[in-house]
């Protein structure tokens, strides 16, 4: 029966849906309050009844009722109850579903938050945000229902690709989609702006936390799935400019572009139209993200959906919100008033310096991602962009990204004190030549453009620390003043800080694990010994090991260094006999200093088999835990800024603000 | 029970959209205040920051001018309009359209009759699917220890056997030992071809066209092999070819066979990407005699020259006129279940589901098609 229920409050949910995009619509439009309102009642009722739904499919998955096809066609009763669950958002029918599912909440979240946003903008974001609702509610209803029911049931079920059963890939679409899904809630406070014709200050802090929030999510997201390929995929890489991780970078790239132009709307009523359009755009950018995974149009280990039909209806989604709002942009945006002026060297022109970097960024990988695509379609020709392509145009562009990144904030808004800033960060750039130079004695040797990013890496690193003791006045007052100041700060500095210093540590661990990277690959018998960056690893044969379901070949390693023995590495081989496939799981030693990193083959050689040899591959990579640890303070400093107060200027003030008289002019 | 659960989730539906048109209408202030409330935020911020000396006291001053030129400027927008409460008939209709919507919705997609079954509470089926396999692997063995190379009907069987349990790459091999046998005929050839091509998620191998070759080789008229060498052509390109191949083979048949519905239908799947006009399977099989099990190609014309109410009319008196015949002559499988997808079709739920039951209580006599555990115990003794 909860198939079936599942599926009917999914039609629910469309109603209430296609309700949501009209009523509010014209209620905004006549002011009539309760038409406004009723946008409240319906995004609650919204998210339950999409919860309900997605509930339901989980128990299905949970009990492996077969009777559901897409249950029976993406679980097996074997399967572990983790990735049962997992399973749920596995297929694509099911990930779809978690994609309005999260949309809900978003619209839900602005409901019950947003308290202290004017009727009429509140009520045409949520009308907004309900177009795309009924729009994705639609797809799947019509195209891709995941309640499909399967009579006479399958004995069991045809599994999921093993190389799936991971934890950290069950929580990586999740993740990305709560990213991807809460620009759409950026993206509707835009076209509700459009439509009201005015964008202050007031609209770019309501906007800025749910920018946040979203930024927080992918940023999150990307970084699991980067971590994700790194042990799972057995290659020791993070990152391959696949076009399915390219279509997540994007939207974050331009994300990023999006939150700091954001703050100079808020600060100088700057940028606006400019932010404006890179809501838009950023949001267009995760929906071509949904498409291009799940199209199928890009071939690749996660595109699981291959369905021409389907991609037909996403275009057409697409062509709708991107076409729609950017022709709503053309139309609305002349007629806002413009902002706040600044000289060139300003903190609005530092932002604006990043926000055009950050496109072009975009734009570059955009090019890159389609173009194979592109020429495809026009003549035919199969092409692939890869590593070399981006790396030479992507990596050059970053650099004076972060050069002015380390700048920015010490430059004040309107006009900035050029020779003062210099003066500040004398200090800082002596500190970050000598920290490279000492790098260079120790690693002796390596490209040119390494060192020169390592030393804008540092250069970021200290002036974020440098700007950060500036304003807690560090050694300038005694500690326990400085203690209080950095107390009295805002948390959103604190989050700036640590985000902007996470970014140089990412940047340290990316070229220490790409250009210090030692690999050996060797036909290994019980008793052979590697030799790599100063260990001695050496395989002790191969044992059978039983998992719930799969046999796995476990090796064992022995890693020594000087003569003392440091670990025992167990990398494994599995084979899913009922998915009929293998997967490698690495095993990693990790230290601050870098990863050890082993994977183990079967030999392809039928000679190599008889004797029992493995291939063994073998990796040491420097400083690639600074990744994840510059990831996490990106998120957490970004975490610190969601949870400032300035973003919490809620109802009570507006109650305040109503028997004050309006501050007279001066 | 399904029908309450969803008459409770449709009024919950409907109540949400409803209660919002009975709120009471607070009559909330203008949105500028929700704007002052952020400008006077920004300028108290403002007032910090020079007091923790982030500011000097020139920035503080410019800032705070700017500040209040916004909040001036905030005075100047003009107010959408007056703020109403009326308008609450457009939300009752709006309530009501949302279980209709669902409803409606649900009442062509859903499949309220389907049970959910976990997989807990298989364990019978389970069980006598073990045994089954169990089976099969006995036969396997004693069929692989015979010196004779196995009957050919032990190796059919256990095709078939694998088949059933969705093993098609061990249904081809098994299979393939048949066709060995001397007394292999364009049947095992088919069938092998068959289950070749199944296991290759429909793909026409090399392999598979060899043993279709052989087939029609055997038996020219053999369908199963005409139809796979059709579908070997146009997954070759040969669309024209594949197309006038299964015509051909429909165009040698008098009377109806089963198996031209399938060559029908991909005749016209075939004949889409050529351009073709879809054919229909009465082109082919006119029906002749009065007691037929469909309608005659004069009843089709008649028909489609009828108006929606007359054509329903005279669908409804065909399907009574099966009916009829069949309680008549309750042992005719195919008339059950063609009488059943009838009423299928005309929305008869439980008339059609009692129609497959009595097609179901006929398949038991037919048991040897369909290996049951008892036959492959025989066999596998």
């Amino acid at each position: 029966m909860t198939p079936e229920l599942g599926h009917f409050v999914l039609a629910l949910a469309l109603a209430l849906a296609i309700v949501q995009s009209t009523i509010p619509l014209f209620g905004a439009a006549r002011g009539n309050l309760l038409w406004m309102r009723s946008a409240r009642s319906t995004a609650f009722g919204q998210v339950v009844f999409v919860g309900l739904a997605f509930a339901a499919l989980m128990r299905a998955f949970v009990v492996s009722d077969f009777t559901v096809l897409n249950v029976a066609n993406n679980s097996h009763s074997l399967k572990p109850m983790i990735f049962k669950v997992a399973a749920t958002w596995g297929s694509h029918e099911g990930s779809l579903l978690l994609w309005v599912f999260i949309l809900t909440i978003f619209g839900a979240a602005v409901a019950a938050f947003g308290s202290n946003l004017p009727e009429t903008l509140r009520a045409r974001t949520l009308a907004m945000q309900a177009w795309i609702s009924v729009g994705f509610l639609s797809f799947l209803l019509f195209t891709s229902n995941p309640f499909e029911r399967v009579f006479p049931p399958p004995l069991d079920g045809a599994d999921l690709n093993p190389l799936l059963q991971d934890i950290g890939l069950a929580m990586h679409p999740p993740l990305l989609y709560f990213g991807y899904v809460g620009f759409s809630i950026v993206f509707s406070f835009a076209a509700a702006a459009l439509i009201e014709g005015r964008i202050d200050t007031a609209w770019a802090r309501w906007v800025r936390p749910w920018t946040l929030a979203a930024w927080i999510s992918l940023t999150a997201g990307i970084a699991l799935g980067s971590w994700w390929a790194y042990y799972e995929l057995g290659w020791g890489g993070w990152w391959f400019w696949d076009p399915v991780e390219n279509v997540s970078f994007m939207p974050w790239l331009l994300g990023t572009a999006l939150l700091h132009s954001a703050i100079v709307t808020e600060k100088r009523d700057a940028f606006k139209s400019w932010t404006i359009l890179l809501a838009i755009l950023t949001f267009s950018l995760s929906l071509l993200g949904t498409f291009v995974v799940r199209s199928g149009l890009l071939t690749s280990v996660h595109a699981f959906a291959v369905d021409p039909e389907r991609g037909l209806y996403i275009l057409g989604l697409l062509a709708i919100s991107i076409g729609g709002s950017l022709a709503l942009y053309a139309w609305r945006a002349p007629m806002m008033e413009g902002g706040g002026l600044f000289k060139p060297i300003s903190r609005e022109a530092g932002l604006l310096l990043n926000n055009l970097i950050l496109a072009t960024a975009t734009g570059t990988v955009l090019f890159g991602t389609l173009y194979p695509l592109f020429l495809e379609a026009v003549s035919g020709d199969k092409i692939s962009v890869g590593p070399p392509f981006f790396n030479g145009a992507f990596v050059p562009m970053m650099l004076p990204l972060v050069f002015v990144m380390g700048l920015g904030p010490f430059l004040s808004w309107k006009r900035a004190d050029l020779v003062g800033v210099l003066q500040r960060v004398r200090f800082v750039v002596v500190l970050a030549v000598l920290a490279t130079l000492a790098i260079w004695y120790f690693a002796k040797g390596g490209p040119v453009l390494a060192y020169l990013s390592i030393l804008i890496a540092l250069w970021l690193f200290f002036a974020s620390l440098r700007e950060w003791a500036l304003r807690v006045r560090l050694f300038e007052v005694p500690l326990q003043e400085s203690i209080r100041r950095a107390r009295n700060l805002p948390r959103a500095a604190h989050g700036m800080t640590l985000a902007h210093a996470g970014v140089a540590v990412l940047m340290i661990g990316m070229i220490g694990s790409s250009v210090w990277k030692s690999e050996e690959i060797a036909f290994v018998e019980p008793g052979t010994s590697v030799n790599i960056a100063g260990f001695d690893v050496t395989f002790e044969g191969v044992q059978r090991v039983r998992g719930p379901n799969y046999i796995a070949d476990q090796g064992t390693l022995r890693v020594e260094r000087g003569g003392s023995f440091v670990t025992a590495l167990k990398p494994e081989r599995r084979s899913y006999p009922v998915a009929q496939s293998t997967t490698t799981e690495s095993a990693i030693r990790s230290t601050l200093a870098g990863d050890l990193y082993a994977s183990i083959t079967e030999p392809s050689l039928d000679k190599a088999e008889e004797s029992g040899a493995w291939t063994l591959r073998i990796l040491y990579e420097p400083f690639v835990g600074l990744l994840w640890l510059g990831a996490a303070m990106l998120v957490i400093g970004g975490s610190l800024s969601l949870s400032d107060r300035r973003f919490r200027v809620g109802a009570p003030q507006s109650s305040k603000a109503r028997s004050t008289k309006p501050v007279a002019a001066e | 029970m399904i029908w309450i659960a969803m008459a409770v989730l449709a009024l919950t539906a409907s109540g949400i959209v409803a209660a919002s048109a009975w709120k009471p209408a607070l009559v909330q202030g203008p949105a500028e205040d929700r704007t002052l409330a952020v400008l006077k935020d920004q300028l108290s911020e403002v007032d910090r920051d020079a007091e923790r000396g982030l500011l000097s006291v020139a920035e503080a001053h410019a800032a705070r001018q700017e500040i209040k030129r916004r909040v001036l400027s905030v005075g100047r927008v003009k107010n959408t309009g007056e703020s109403s409460g009326g308008g609450r008939v457009i939300l009752m209709a709006a309530a009501v359209f949302v279980p209709l919507f669902a409803a409606g919705y649900y009442s062509f997609a859903g499949a309220p009759n389907l049970s959910s079954i976990a997989f807990e509470d298989r364990q019978a089926e389970v069980a006598q699917n073990r045994e089954i396999e169990a089976l099969a692997q006995k036969l396997l063995q004693r069929l692989q220890a015979d010196s004779e190379g196995g009957a050919l009907e032990g190796w059919m069987l256990l095709g078939q056997t694998f088949m059933k349990l969705g093993r098609a790459s061990d249904a081809a091999s098994a299979y393939e030992r048949a066709t060995q046998s001397m007394n292999a005929d364009s049947a095992v050839f088919s069938i092998y071809a068959e289950a070749l091509i199944v296991s290759e998620q429909g793909i026409v191998t090399p392999q598979a066209k060899r043993a279709i070759a052989r087939a029609l080789e055997l038996d020219p008229t053999n369908p199963a092999g005409t139809f796979y060498d059709a579908v070997g052509l146009a997954q070759a390109g040969a669309n024209e070819q594949a197309y006038n191949r299964l015509l051909t083979r429909l165009d040698e048949v008098d009377g109806f066979a089963p198996w031209m519905e399938t060559f029908v239908a991909e005749a016209n799947r075939i004949g889409a990407a050529l351009g073709r006009a879809p054919i229909s399977l009465s082109d082919y099989a006119p029906v002749m005699s009065g007691n037929s099990p469909g309608p005659t190609a004069a009843d089709v014309e008649a028909a489609s020259q009828m108006d929606d109410v007359d054509r329903d009319a005279f669908i409804r008196s065909m399907v009574e006129r099966l009916a009829t015949r069949l309680e008549a002559e309750p042992d005719d499988i195919d008339g059950w279940m063609r009488l059943g997808r009838a009423y299928r079709v005309l929305g008869e739920t439980d008339l059609a589901l009692n129609a497959y039951s009595r097609a179901k209580e006929l398949l038991v006599p037919v048991s040897s098609e369909c290996p049951s555990s008892e036959h492959l115990a025989h066999f596998a003794a």
